[in-house]
């Protein structure tokens, strides 16, 4: 469905200049800066796959995204999407894909929100009869009957995201892009664009690429995660690698010895042990030995994996 | 995107409204203003008062008609990085942004059109000398203009604050399509330039092939498509660059 290969996109824009005159020095330079925002990135995602696509604030998640949605041109490296090359068969590319961004809306702010969906019909040329079965189902997925004739300046963050989702997959592109698409939203609108997500790609194998600073929406929706740093591709593997750690066994005693088989007291008084096999055996064998006052197991999740890469 | 263009038009009647009351305004006002100037003498560079008016109502007319919100809307979409979507569709970017700008103009005609008949008696406008030249200059020259905006618009890729250009080429479009002091009063020089910017397309040659001023509307036709072919090639460079000068804000 997508390769990606060597792909590296350089920013050049103008030297800012500080000080006095300094606009007016930025505006005459000959002197640029280079900013590499994407560097020698190389993937494959197969179609029906739904992608975690991660990296902290300017990783290179959404120049990637660009790239993708023949926006913006490589600086070097190939790509393909369904085939095509995102940059020089833009307008076939485009019917291909469907583009969420949590951060802003491609919904006309002052008009009601049918007004946007019927644009989207016509500017990727979909049959009226199609329209109206794709905007049906949407209507009955997205509960928008409520809404669908309001401003959509009026609406909920949480409506106006559904009405988004619905713009993208109105004329049912093979592949989504989701930046964010749950940022600011409530618990039970998180989960309904969840629930929407899960339902395009199982009902039309919709391949989804999904970027999010919200990992319970990647442990939700995710198998791969596909994590970048500084441009770079540092993870691309399952969840499960990544978290593939064992669960631990923290527990408190009564006493405090230095340490109890094998394990050191760590500074808050507790005693942190890796579980392997039987658990209750083990949790009974510390038992014998000193009095346990308190006892918690730790799962290894995503959130400190991920922490973990960021701060390192 | 016509239909976008159109509905927004209508969605910002408010704004029409005010248009349409200045609109009103400005000709009254031209109108005292002028004939206390004219006084009691017959003409003054070979236009009489009477076809003066006319020709100062009709101008102002149509550059209230030709208004273009497509400029500022491009300007809106860039700051908020909303462009991103325009440029994702399958449809050219230009494409969506003329027929944007055609809606809205066809928008701003239907809620103008109630006050028409007043601006006509306030002119004391009489029928078209040559009505279907006028239509044919006329739209021509909307043409013109929806090109120049889009183009100036265009700088929105390479400079991200572009308000003081727009609030500067409204002033010189409107200056130069004679608007405020038909080109005919234009000193020497001021003159000539006039007569080689296209501005007068969208305001003085229409209302002057309408009050019978201009009779042969063949040469101003030429030159119009002339324009229209010229601008049309720098619009495609323009934007073939401004496609590689893509930076989406944010994100």
């Amino acid at each position: 469905m997508i390769r990606v290969e060597g792909l590296t996109k350089v920013f050049r824009r103008p030297r800012t200049f500080s000080g006095p005159f300094g606009a007016l020095r930025t505006l005459v330079t000959r002197q640029y800066e280079e900013r590499t925002a994407v560097d020698d990135l190389s993937f494959e995602i197969g179609e029906g796959e739904v992608i975690g696509y991660l990296g902290p604030n300017g990783a290179g998640k959404s120049t990637t995204i660009k790239i993708l949605t023949g926006i913006l041109t490589p600086t070097s490296g190939t790509v393909e999407v369904n085939g095509l090359v995102p940059w020089s068969d833009r307008s076939a590319n485009a019917r291909n894909v469907g583009v969420v961004f949590g951060q802003r809306s491609q919904l006309w702010w002052d008009l009601p929100l049918i007004e946007s969906l019927r644009l989207v019909g016509s500017l990727y040329d979909v049959p009226a009869a199609r329209f109206e079965t794709s905007l049906r189902k949407l209507r009955d997925l997205l509960g928008l009957d409520d809404f669908l004739d309001t401003p959509v300046r009026q609406l909920s963050l949480g409506q106006r995201m559904r009405g988004d989702l619905a713009a993208a997959v109105l004329y049912e592109p093979p592949l989504l892009y989701l930046d964010e698409p749950t940022v600011g939203l409530d618990v039970l609108a998180k989960e309904a664009v969840r629930e929407f997500i899960v339902e395009t790609n199982r009902a039309g194998r919709t391949t989804v690429i999904l970027t999010t600073h919200d990992l319970a929406d990647v442990e939700a929706l995710c198998k791969r995660i596909i994590l970048i740093d500084r441009g770079k591709v540092i993870f691309d593997g399952a969840i499960d690698a990544l978290v593939d750690k064992p669960r631990r066994l923290v527990v408190t005693l009564e006493s405090q010895p230095e340490d109890v088989r094998g394990v050191r007291r760590d500074a808050d008084g507790r005693y942190v042990f890796d579980i392997h096999g039987d658990l209750p055996g083990m949790i009974a064998s510390i038992a014998a030995e000193h009095p346990i006052r308190d006892l918690s197991i730790e799962e290894p999740d995503l959130e400190s994996v991920i922490k973990g890469i960021y701060t390192r | 995107m016509t239909r976008i263009g159109f509905r927004l038009a209508l969605a910002y009647r408010g704004d029409i409204i005010m248009t349409c009351v200045s609109l009103v305004a400005q000709v009254f006002l031209l109108r005292m203003i002028w004939t206390s100037v004219y006084g009691s003498r017959p003409a003054a560079a070979g236009l009489t008062l009477d076809a003066l008016l006319a020709y100062l109502t009709l101008a102002n007319l149509q550059s209230f008609a030709t208004q273009t919100l497509v400029s500022r809307t491009i300007h809106h979409r860039i700051r908020t990085g909303t462009v991103f979507f325009d440029l994702a569709r399958p449809v050219g970017y230009l494409r969506q942004m003329a027929a944007f700008q055609v809606g809205n103009t066809l928008g701003g005609l239907l809620l103008l059109a109630p006050v028409v008949p007043v601006v006509l008696l306030v002119g004391s406008i009489t029928v078209p000398v040559n009505g279907p030249g006028y239509v044919i200059t006329l739209v021509l020259g909307y043409v013109i203009a929806v090109q120049l905006a889009l183009l100036i618009s265009l700088i929105g890729f390479w400079l991200m604050e572009t308000g003081a250009i727009h609030l500067l080429y409204r002033l010189v479009s409107q200056f130069f399509a004679g608007t405020m002091v038909p080109l005919a009063f234009f000193p020497g020089f001021l003159g000539a330039l006039a007569e080689i910017l296209p501005f007068q397309y969208t305001g003085y040659v229409p209302a002057a092939v309408y009050v019978g001023h201009i009779s042969d509307v063949s040469g101003p036709v030429t030159v119009e498509l002339a324009w229209i072919a010229g601008l049309w090639c720098l619009l495609a460079l323009t934007w073939s660059r401004a496609c590689r000068r893509v930076v989406i804000q944010g994100g």
